[in-house]
């Protein structure tokens, strides 16, 4: 610690000793690492693509249809003519947007689900966990047809599907570590202070299960892309002619026999986020192990 | 946190202010006819049955005896922290400055809790978060009770672990719990207890899990600490080692009732009841030769398997036929009204005691 504070250090709010704890089994890493530069690899390229896609990505060039790669398009043409890299780009952004929000809204929602009912335990963790698994009994391509079915589909409404399908497992992953923290001596000396139940689960059970619910995140968004894939290709995604990965590839798809270009590179740009994810999501899954937290 | 709300201030200072000002000489903490009871197997078992007691402010009461006799679970119930799932308050009063605890509900009970009422725990090693800082820790009592914003807060809490010496607190607020050890750790409990200058401190073996230079060290600190803060404090232990240094009155506890209950000096001088007088014989003394610990012989009787008539009659070498058949009430010594016990050959009701 700082040897020479001139001013009373303020006191942190929360997680700051689990994520110290996580980074530094992290850095020690190599898979995580390389998944971590590869996934903000393609962060950076979205985030760019308005100043790096050679092309506009709605722009139709008819004479130029169903092109493979060439100097003037890299990844080739679509059947309207349009870039694919421009389209990859731009759809980088999509998929990584409607992901991201998904799963924060699944992280918060099946989050709080999570530790109210591991808190209060008892008839009512018995009620919620069972809707829990009630909804992850709901294939994810079955719960966006019902989303689309009921709601229309649209952007909004996809990721509201895919965040539906993550709820669940999200309230599980935070129930169990509640059900064993809640009950160490630093709860119960907690009550005796007299903190109310929403502070002992907001300020001094959630800083201690913060990193399980982060490893699942970075699992559950590389999943998320590919759900948002999915629902896409089967047309329930975002409409056309808005460029998302998904979609691309059912467009590729409807043109296999012309051209292959359209099917292979938006398939490999979602196997490349979904590994790089994945490779993260590992890393911080090892990082977390109890036999790295032993001498706690 | 700066929501409206009255300014506390020295609204609890033991006489006036706020709620119902306590008149000299009517105690802090007044027990009566306090029954706890836990479910086990199917039905209700009294844990803690008919124990009365009253603490004055300023006063140190030691409740003692074996594992199992209620001590810890008297102070739960003085609390409200009996687990509500397998127990409850079953019967009698805690009267609290005036207020009956038993009788008030959770939202009420939270507000004295760790502002008026404070308690400790046994076990430092784990009764701190380790995910949050000391400081934090600390000064987070100050913010809930108090309302103080951060910065005050945090100031306050520097200032409360000068008080418990903790070593150059200021460059060791932002550490966590693991980097500091048992004794300094207790400290911070103490703080934590201390923060908001509770009327009384329930201590539940606040040193057992100490090594023996740092139990006295904390000692001394409680001991100077409650005279600063003129705190009354219960203090549970089965160390009558700690009780001699540290007690004004002692509460001798056996199979959840009380059986003895004396000013420190005359139960040392004249433990009366047989179980206070075996526990006292059963501390091992430096200054003598001895080869063998004197132990009392067989066990306290679990919760649903109570003895009829005196519970320790099983274990007394005084027992008569009496003692199995009646329970013995608890009362003053004939020379002695301060000193009560509960036995039928050495303090028979309407007569007799121990002179």
């Amino acid at each position: 610690m700082s040897g020479d504070t001139a001013t009373v250090p303020i006191a942190p709010r929360g997680s700051s000793y689990a994520l110290q704890q996580l980074t530094r089994a992290f850095s020690a890493n190599a898979t995580s690492w390389i998944g971590l530069v590869i996934f903000l690899l393609v962060v950076a390229l979205a985030l760019l693509a308005p100043l790096i896609s050679p092309y506009d990505p709605l722009d139709q060039d008819i004479l130029a249809r169903l092109q493979g790669p060439s100097a003037a398009h890299w990844f080739g043409t679509d059947s309207y003519g349009r870039d694919i890299l421009s389209r990859l780009l731009w759809g980088a952004r999509l998929s990584l947007v409607i992901s991201t929000v998904s799963i924060l809204a699944a992280v918060v929602i099946g989050g709080a689900i999570g530790i109210l009912a591991g808190y209060v335990g008892g008839r009512f963790d018995m009620v919620v966990m069972q809707a829990m698994d009630v909804l992850l009994s709901f294939p994810s391509l079955i719960m966006g047809l019902m989303v689309v079915a009921m709601l229309g589909a649209s952007m909004g409404n996809l990721m509201i599907a895919i965040a539906l399908t993550a709820i669940a497992p999200f309230a599980r992953i935070a129930r169990a570590p509640t059900i064993l923290v809640k009950e160490r001596d630093y709860i119960e000396a907690c009550r005796a202070l007299g903190y109310s139940d929403l502070r002992i689960m907001t300020i001094h059970i959630l800083p201690n299960i913060v990193a399980e619910i982060l490893v699942m995140a970075s699992l559950w968004l590389a999943t998320a892309i590919r759900i948002e894939a999915s629902l896409s290709f089967i047309g329930l995604g975002v409409r056309p002619p808005t460029a998302t990965w998904g979609g691309m590839i059912r467009e590729g798809f409807e043109n296999i026999l012309d051209s292959v270009s359209l099917s292979i590179f938006p398939s490999l740009a979602i196997l490349l986020v979904v590994f790089s994810l994945n490779m993260l999501g590992d890393g911080l899954r090892d990082a977390i192990d109890p036999k790295m937290r032993g001498g706690e | 946190m700066s929501a409206a709300g009255p300014p506390r201030g020295a609204n609890h200072a033991p006489s006036g202010g706020v709620g119902v000002p306590s008149s000299a000489g009517e105690p802090i903490l007044a027990v009566e006819n306090l029954v706890t009871a836990f479910r086990t197997g199917g039905g209700w078992h009294p844990a803690v049955r008919d124990v009365s007691f009253a603490v004055q402010h300023n006063e140190t009461l030691a409740i003692v005896g074996e594992s199992g006799c209620g001590k810890s679970v008297t102070a739960l119930s003085i609390m409200g922290l009996v687990p509500p799932a397998n127990g409850r308050v079953a019967g009698g009063h805690i009267r609290f400055a005036g207020r009956d605890l038993a009788a008030l509900g959770e939202e009420e009970m939270r507000k004295i809790r760790g502002d008026r009422i404070s308690m400790i725990f046994q076990e430092p090693m784990t009764s701190l978060n380790p995910v949050l800082t000391i400081g934090f820790q600390v000064a987070e009592a100050l913010q809930y009770h108090r309302d103080m914003g951060r910065r005050e807060a945090a100031a306050a809490a520097l200032e409360l672990l000068d008080q418990v010496k903790i070593p150059s607190a200021r460059q060791r607020f932002a550490d966590y719990p693991h980097q500091f050890s048992g004794g300094m750790r207790q400290r911070v409990m103490i703080a934590m207890a201390l923060a908001c200058r509770p009327e009384l401190l329930l201590a539940d073996e606040p040193t057992t899990a100490l090594d023996v230079t740092i139990q006295a060290e904390v000692l001394a600190l409680l001991a100077e600490l409650k005279a600063a803060y003129g705190m009354a404090m219960v203090f549970i232990t089965h160390n009558l080692g700690v009780v001699a240094s540290i007690a004004d009155r002692v509460a001798a506890m056996y199979a959840g009732e009380i059986v003895e209950i004396a000013p420190v000096n005359e139960l040392f001088a004249r433990p009366t009841h047989p179980y206070t007088e075996l526990l006292l014989r059963s501390i091992p003394r430096v200054d003598r030769d001895t080869v063998s610990l004197a132990a009392i012989a067989g066990q306290v009787p679990a919760i649903g398997a109570m003895p009829s008539g005196c519970r320790f009659a099983p274990r007394c070498p005084l027992r008569e036929p009496v003692c199995t058949e009646r329970d013995p009430p608890l009362v003053p010594l004939r020379d002695a009204p301060d000193h009560q016990v509960r036995c039928w050959l050495r303090a028979p009701p309407g007569g007799g005691g121990h002179a």
